[in-house]
């Protein structure tokens, strides 16, 4: 069930009715009835990897509890080690296990043997990555003694199901959703008007920009022996609008639809695009993986004490590690490896942290130098996204050599006006909104409700208009 | 709540009331399209004994007026150019459930890209679109994921962004459509520069899509269970014929359908006069070819 599905747009009232209405604003009513709409959602892809979801929870439950109640620390560590090998399992055996035996493959016909591998034949179970991140953090900090384990078994399942965010996040903690579970939850109208106002903007990034930038950036990498090195360029472009458009676009819709629910989210994207360096595309940029890697890679591997050198090697195991996380292809591991490039400089030279507030923030537009900076990190992330989007590492490779060849100065041979100037207009409206949560958040306040709502209209009808074929969310396959 | 929800259905009846204005784009869509042959289809006004189905070639090649005059039966072409087999699989599902049914349908094939690969020949969503008013065009889209759900609802989600347009269609001048559908090039095309090709290739039987495949076994179920007689048709390219494609049909052919090849060694298949482009043949090879079909047609009832 995708959020812009037609059956979405049915579930999605029927659970609202029933959890303000039915369900008499009873806290455990109304967290037994979103977990169940979870299951039920979840279910909708692949009901026998509803099982899997299920085990795992009830694994990291009993984890926690058994941790926490354990009287020594071989218990203690026991229960711990328990959880964290079964979840990273579960993710090895279904995410990266045919990753592993074809790379062990490849490497052992080097010496020129032969070895017959047998890979599995298993689909990703939808959103893996996303609810095993859930239960390793809430096993780790109760295991570090920094929250308490939870003992009601449905609100806990309900923090790792929670239908919004359990395909393709953002990862939660428990410190944060956990609470917000437990407390009662009361009708909140601008809360719920600004989580519509969020559904709707998520909707126009996702079926306007992303879908359409998909039809072209696919037609481009798929064919790229066939074109120009101009053509090249903005196909890759057109892919960093597409998984902006598409990732982003998904998380305004989770937020969106949580608030209705009157439970906030972690915040993921914060206009990444106009970031001045790659550290503050990454504070930007799927926010809650970044910190989630921070606090349980990061952090535990020495951080930033230490010494410089010793904040390298950290900063690199961490993008690598967020490499592979994203994918079991080498390509992914060298995205990764790009962006610890790239980080690297700032890292040396002690600005990391330069950029904390988005780019002109007092100001209309940004300075000459700062709007440098925002175009030359935007290239050098589309750089690093052809990794990502690219079917292999030789592919990768060929399509940048194809970049920077001379046709690179020819005319573009696939340049659609419509998804250009489609793509100016998305820029724009993020730029005038870049000071807020999402763009829409506060756009058009000033005006009239006439005014705002024939804003709205028009976003709906370019939804509907310019709705190019469904594609799954980017985000699924991970 | 009362207020959120009430501001929430106002909001949508107005959305509603605004979606509805929009019809009338879906309502001229159709009107403005030169080429009327999918909508007399839709309209169950092609109740004819003989279908000419294909590409290109079945469209500028095959002329079903000659065929109606030389083999007295009443015939129409519905050949798209640029459209695959899996498009023709749809026209032959749409002539069925709106028309009454045919006796014998003719398929031209494209030698040798029938079931491979080739951008340009495609499942024809342009000439779908301009209907989208019907319902059954509608769930087609929806079938093959090009339109949402949501179509069956709402006015604004069967447009697309051209169909924000008054402007009439013109008929393509070097091709005009025919009263029977046949589109024969009748304008030359300036072109001389091309020569007869003389290589031989070798046809990649690997390379051959199974969905394709799966249509074309579906197209002759189709026919059979109809009892509508199906000839596959070859006609000319303009360079030498290689049999491998007319061989595997054979192999995949049920045992009553019939191939029809153009005679490989009438030499006038090898001059330029008779041909429009490489692939296609002008108004005076069609008519050539064309005759060369009624013949068979007429030999091998």
């Amino acid at each position: 069930m995708l959020f812009n599905s037609l059956n979405f747009a049915f579930f999605l009232p029927v659970v609202f009715t029933f959890y303000w209405f039915l369900t008499n604003r009873n806290l455990k009513t109304q967290n037994i009835l979103l977990l169940l709409s979870s299951y039920f959602f979840y279910s909708c892809w692949d009901w026998r990897f509803l099982f899997l979801l299920i085990f795992s929870t009830l694994l990291d439950y009993f984890s926690g509890i058994q941790i926490e109640k354990a009287v020594n620390p071989h218990q203690k560590k026991f229960w711990f080690w328990l959880s964290i090998i079964v979840n990273l399992g579960f993710l090895g055996i279904f995410k990266y296990f045919n990753f592993f035996t074809e790379s062990l493959k490849d490497v052992i016909s080097v010496f020129g043997f032969q070895f017959n591998t047998w890979t599995l034949k298993v689909v990703l179970p939808i959103g893996i990555s996303f609810y095993t991140f859930h239960g390793l953090s809430y096993v780790i900090d109760i295991y570090k003694e920094q929250i308490k384990a939870e003992k009601n078994f449905v609100d806990y399942a309900l923090f790792v199901s929670y239908f919004p965010l359990l395909v393709a996040g953002p990862i939660e903690r428990a410190t944060h959703l956990l609470p917000q579970i437990k407390k009662k939850r009361n009708f909140n109208y601008q809360q719920a008007v600004d989580g519509l106002r969020q559904i709707l903007w998520g909707l126009f990034k996702k079926i306007v920009i992303a879908d359409n930038c998909a039809i072209q950036a696919n037609l481009i990498f798929n064919n790229s022996t066939e074109y120009s090195g101009s053509t090249l360029a903005i196909g890759a472009v057109f892919f960093a609008f597409q998984i902006y458009g598409d990732f982003s676009g998904y998380s305004d819709i989770a937020l969106g639809v949580s608030r209705l629910f009157g439970i906030e989210l972690l915040q993921n994207f914060s206009f990444p695009y106009f970031s001045r360096d790659i550290a503050e595309f990454w504070r930007r940029w799927h926010i809650s993986l970044s910190s989630w890697f921070k606090d349980y890679l990061y952090i535990p591997l020495g951080g930033s004490k230490g010494g410089k050198w010793i904040q390298v090697r950290n900063t690199f195991v961490v993008f690598l590690v967020s490499g592979f996380w994203h994918g079991a292809n080498w390509t992914f591991i060298i995205w990764g490896l790009l962006n610890a490039i790239y980080f690297l400089p700032l890292l040396l030279l002690n600005k990391n942290r330069d950029h904390l507030e988005i780019v002109a923030i007092d100001s209309k537009m940004p300075s000459p130098r700062e709007f440098v900076m925002m175009i030359t990190t935007f290239m050098f992330t589309v750089l690093a996204w052809i990794f990502f989007r690219a079917d292999s590492v030789m592919h990768a490779l060929q399509f940048i050599s194809g970049i920077f060849s001379k046709s690179f100065f020819s005319i573009p041979t696939e340049r659609p006006t419509y998804l250009i100037l489609l793509i100016f207009s998305f820029i724009i409206i993020e730029w005038v909104g870049r000071r807020n949560k999402y763009a829409l958040e506060k756009l058009g306040f000033q005006y009239s409700t006439f005014l705002r709502w024939s804003m709205y209209m028009i976003i709906i009808v370019c939804i509907f208009i310019f709705g190019a074929k469904e594609q799954e969310f980017i985000y699924f396959q991970f | 709540m009362k207020r959120f929800l009430l501001r929430v259905l106002v909001f949508s009846l107005i959305f509603f009331a605004l979606d509805k204005l929009f019809y009338i784009f879906l309502f001229t869509a159709p009107k403005l399209e030169a080429d009327k042959r999918l909508e007399l289809l839709l309209n169950g006004k092609i109740n004819k004994e003989l279908i000419v189905m294909g590409s290109s070639r079945g469209a500028y090649n095959i002329i079903a007026g000659q065929i109606e005059k030389e083999t007295g039966k009443t015939a129409y072409n519905i050949s798209y150019a640029g459209s695959n087999v899996q498009f023709h699989l749809f026209l032959l599902k749409t002539l069925l459930k709106f028309n009454k049914k045919p006796k014998t349908i003719v398929l031209s094939l494209d030698n040798p890209y029938e079931f491979l690969y080739v951008k340009s020949f495609d499942y024809r969503y342009d000439k779908m679109y301009p209907l989208a008013k019907y319902n059954y065009i509608n769930d087609e889209l929806i079938r093959l994921n090009d339109k949402s759900e949501f179509s069956k609802f709402f006015c604004l989600a069967r447009l697309n962004k051209n169909s924000f347009t008054f402007k009439q269609k013109e008929m393509p001048k070097e091709s005009p459509i025919l009263q029977c559908g046949s589109m024969p090039f009748i304008v030359e095309s300036g072109k001389n520069n091309f020569k007869f090709d003389n290589r031989k290739i070798r046809y990649p039987v690997e390379e051959e899509l199974k969905n394709k495949k799966r249509a074309f076994f579906e197209f002759q179920k189709i026919c059979k269970k109809n009892n509508i007689r199906l000839i596959y048709c070859f006609a000319p390219n303009f360079r030498v014929y290689d049999a491998t494609l007319a061989n595997r049909i054979k192999k995949m052919s049920l045992p009553e359908n019939q191939l029809f090849v153009y005679d490989t060694t009438d030499f006038r298949y090898k001059k330029i006069e008779y041909f429009h482009d490489e692939s296609h043949l002008n108004i005076t090879g069609a008519i050539v070819f064309t005759s060369e079909l009624s013949k068979f047609i007429n030999l091998n009832k």
